[in-house]
């Protein structure tokens, strides 16, 4: 049982600030109160690859991921972490993210890609963000008549944090606009 | 007591790296918008940043999962592999 579902979202900003609010996102504190089910965000490793222009960098995110008081129970905790992996191709103007959750593996599977390219129809002033998740809770005996149900209720979770998400990127590529049309050293 | 240890057992284990945390995102952040983007890759900045927040993160990560991500190959590449499930393959 897996559940996958694909998301289009145009920003109507050049690629360079989106991928800048995107190491923003989670890091900026005025976006604590919107995405308040990330607890911490830590970088793990980052490589430059000095002769491509690629760069890098291992993420851990640990979220603050409240469920049923049954799941609760089960699981023993409501925090999970996970890994994020990020490619910024500066060259051909590219960044690819990928997260996984890496602690509750025995209880479910979650993987979000997310693409942002320059949109085709205007590369210099849009960005495309291309987003796939897949959900895969795992049939555990005392679980397996409620995994479809808890599936879906994960979806909706996730598509309400993603939603949560785009609304911070967008503020924050508002904000980058503004410094970048003020004053400008 | 009670207290301090139910604090360890949160998730906010590297909280104490907080003020280095910000130092180095906001260094990284200056070099991604000024120079990474603008073609300037050839260098490495923040390189001091960086030692004094790995160096506390080393110490505060005790989660496993997450450590071994701090060694020198931990860079993971998940957004090209097909099949990526496997990469931590950890044994029960």
């Amino acid at each position: 049982m897996v559940r996958a579902y694909a998301q289009e979202h145009t920003y109507k900003h050049p690629w360079e600030r989106v991928t800048t609010a995107s190491w923003r996102k989670f890091a900026d504190p005025e976006n604590k109160s919107t995405l308040s089910h990330i607890l911490e965000v830590d970088t793990l490793n980052r490589k430059l690859d000095s002769t491509s222009g690629k760069l890098y960098t291992t993420r851990a995110i640990t979220i603050h991921a409240p469920g049923p008081w049954f799941i609760r129970r089960i699981i023993g905790q409501d925090i999970c972490h996970c890994v994020e992996s990020t490619v910024v191709d500066a060259n051909s103007r590219s960044m690819q993210l990928a997260t996984r959750n890496i602690s509750l593996q025995k209880f479910i599977e979650v993987e979000e890609k997310i693409r942002y390219d320059p949109h085709p129809q205007n590369p210099n002033e849009w960005t495309i963000c291309k987003q796939e998740t897949s959900i895969r809770i795992k049939p555990l005996s005392s679980l397996a008549s409620m995994a479809e149900k808890i599936e879906q209720k994960c979806v909706d979770k996730f598509q309400q944090n993603s939603a949560k998400g785009r609304e911070v990127m967008e503020r924050i590529c508002k904000y980058l606009e503004a410094e970048a049309s003020g004053i400008s050293i | 007591m009670a207290m301090l240890r139910e604090k360890k057992n949160t998730s906010l284990a590297t909280s104490p790296c907080a003020h280095l945390r910000v130092a180095y995102h906001n260094c990284f952040n200056r070099w991604y918008s000024e120079k990474f983007l603008k073609g300037q890759w050839d260098k490495e900045e923040c390189v001091s940043e960086w030692q004094k927040y790995r160096e506390c993160l080393s110490q505060h990560l005790d989660d496993k999962h997450l450590s071994r991500f701090l060694e020198a190959d931990g860079i993971v590449d998940l957004t090209n592999q097909a099949d990526s499930k496997r990469h931590d393959g950890a044994p029960k």
